[in-house]
């Protein structure tokens, strides 16, 4: 029975609010979107005090009404920097998700399709490249490539496509055993029309839900190589980098590192929940 | 396809991996720079003299595939190069830093498995309850938080607020470190039978470990709930049931031993967890494994140190895989016939 794509999407959407995680999730995400979008375009005439300008209150302050999140050890206000680094972690995410979905997609879509000697290269080298750690491979290519924001993109996006292209291989394989892929082959259609009308639209939603868990992985290990100094150079903010400057104030001023360590963490944790409710809906979906 | 032709096919996969991650490490320090010895020798690269050796002993005017070749052969020999900042092979500088990694790893695996699994059959045992979600919440802050966060939460907790545990370090400052024997300092104080210093040691590992384990252990419990979930719906189980046996032996003799197979297969995501994880909680806690070396190689631009570690590393994660690969299947022969 076919149904019409709105009322499919709508019923999707009711099935998929009715968690308290999803919609905990979704405003996390919503947030999270809002700020760095807002940053984003406004710069820093929205956060209550410069990001960068030191003594803007005592140093090492309390949080309290005027600096919600206290002062750092040079009197910049701490909420003003977390918030103002924002969209490094969405432009971060989005680009290297983004651009290893892609990767994977092809890749995956067609060793999958294909199999043979294409399908053995592929899974070698994604076997190759999954003994690494990512954050260790990605400090190793960043320590050559120079520090800077950029440049840990690059990184993060030369290892970060394979587990995206298992994915799409495997989705592919069940798929390409499919009669409707059979028979839109014996009625002469080409392999990319196959591909781009049948495959790609199949293993879509798997990896959609994949990528959406993903995001939130990305954010964790983005912030591990920003906290060994390899990303954005001070006095430029950034959640990983504040981590680790502040650090040594764990006895005086502890909310001094915990609070950008603590928006990771729920950064983090938006994103799975999201990525989970996702994936449950999409599996139940199909079940029914 | 019988045992032996399992255990075969794993190893030839996992030498091909480790081929796979030499050549990338290879690649990596020819990309340094456009000059390798600038790379290698950092300032030293001045030096003529220096400059001279340091292209004959590596090779460096032969063409690429020849110096590749010596690359392989001095691996296999166990030469990972020469560190400059350190003064000493490289080697030399792991064999005196791995050990303290793999103390903590070994312990925070223990933790991991003590966290982990009872609250995995608590989770199945009260499923949908609140205890489920709490347990559920607790994980999935764990498994969120970033490495460092963990790390600084119970420093500040353990340490700062209730003085139970040292701030970090290997040994307490007034104690003498144990004389290497075998390179594990905890083992080594055994062997002198020096029991204070064995106890000290432990004190200082506790904290890098559980901070490693509390960001690991959910993967242990959400994998150990469902499987209880669906092992508990099994015939077998109603079996066992209908002749009578009461619930506690259903639950951990019948339940829990098969439900606990499938954790095997996480031992990928928690070795890699491990690995990366160190590097954060050694520098955190000042404890000189191979993730402070690594995070000092970084601030160095060490790079003979930097890509050797990413080789052992590499090796270190292949290794425990092919184990673990090993260990499902004399777990769950179903997994050979396939």
């Amino acid at each position: 029975m076919k149904n019409d794509p709105s009322q499919q999407g709508k019923r999707f959407l009711k099935l998929f609010l009715t968690g308290n995680e999803a919609r905990l999730g979704l405003t996390i995400v919503i947030v999270f979107l809002a700020v760095s979008l807002v940053v984003a375009v406004a710069g820093k005439s929205v956060v209550p005090y410069d990001p960068i300008k030191q003594n803007v209150g005592p140093a090492l302050a309390s949080p309290s009404t005027a600096h919600l999140m206290g002062t750092d050890n040079l009197g910049r206000d701490v909420f003003s920097r977390i918030v103002f680094a924002t969209p490094n972690d969405l432009l971060v995410s989005f680009v290297v998700i983004t651009s290893s979905f892609l990767v994977g997609i092809v890749l995956g879509g067609l060793a999958g399709y294909w199999g043979g000697i294409l399908d053995e290269i592929l899974m070698r080298s994604t076997d190759v490249i999954f003994a690494i750690p990512a954050l260790i491979l990605a400090m190793s290519i960043a320590v050559i490539l120079g520090p800077g924001l950029i440049h840990m993109m690059y990184a993060l996006m030369i290892v970060w496509w394979p587990p995206y292209a298992r994915l799409a291989r495997g989705e592919a394989l069940q798929i390409s055993q499919k009669n409707f892929i059979e028979s839109a082959k014996t009625s002469g259609t080409s392999t990319f029309t196959i591909f781009r009308r049948h495959l790609a639209r199949n293993i879509l939603n798997p990896m959609l839900a994949y990528a959406t868990l993903d995001i939130g992985t990305v954010v964790v290990v983005y912030a591990g190589l920003s906290y060994l100094g390899l990303s954005v150079q001070p006095p430029t903010p950034d959640w990983g980098a504040m981590v680790s400057a502040y650090q040594d104030y764990l006895i005086s001023a502890p909310w001094l590192p915990l609070f950008p360590a603590l928006v990771i963490a729920a950064v983090v944790i938006g994103f799975s929940l999201l990525g989970n409710a996702l994936r449950d809906t999409i599996e139940s979906q199909s079940i029914s | 396809m019988n045992f032996a032709t399992f255990i075969l096919r794993r190893l030839g996969l996992a030498i091909f991996v480790l081929l796979g991650v030499a050549t990338i490490t290879f690649t990596l320090s020819h990309l340094v720079s456009s000059n390798p010895l600038v790379a290698w020798l950092g300032r030293a690269s001045g030096n003529p003299v220096l400059a001279a050796a340091y292209v004959k002993e590596y090779h460096l005017n032969d063409p690429l595939y020849v110096q590749f070749g010596y690359y392989m052969l001095a691996l296999l020999h166990g030469d990972l190069g020469f560190s400059v900042f350190k003064g000493e092979p490289v080697s030399e500088a792991l064999q005196q830093t791995l050990p303290f990694t793999l103390q903590i790893a070994f312990f925070a695996i223990l933790l991991t498995l003590a966290i982990g699994i009872p609250l995995g059959v608590l989770a199945a045992k009260y499923h949908h309850t609140a205890v489920d979600y709490s347990i559920s919440g607790f994980y999935l802050a764990g498994i969120a938080s970033p490495y460092f966060l963990l790390a600084l939460f119970l420093l500040i907790l353990l340490t700062y607020t209730f003085h139970l545990l040292p701030s970090g370090g290997a040994f307490s400052p007034s104690v003498t470190e144990p004389y290497a024997i075998t390179h594990f300092p905890l083992i080594d104080s055994l062997i002198e039978g020096k029991w204070s210093t064995f106890a000290d040691g432990i004190t200082h590992v506790i904290m890098p470990s559980l901070a490693l384990a509390l960001g690991i252990f959910g993967y242990v419990t959400r994998v150990l709930r469902s499987s209880m979930l669906d092992v508990l719906h099994a015939n077998y189980i109603r079996t066992a049931r209908a002749k009578g046996v009461d619930e506690t032996t259903v639950f951990f003799r019948h339940a829990l031993r098969n439900a606990s197979i499938p954790v095997v297969t996480l031992a990928s995501i928690v070795v890699t967890w491990l690995v990366t994880g160190t590097l954060f909680v050694e520098v955190i806690f000042a404890y000189p494994g191979i993730g402070q070396y690594a995070v000092q190689a970084l601030s160095d631009l060490d790079y003979p140190s930097l890509l050797a570690i990413t080789l052992v590393l590499a090796v270190i994660i292949v290794l425990s895989n092919l184990a673990a690969d090993i260990l499902y299947a004399v777990v769950n022969p179903e997994i050979r016939l396939r």
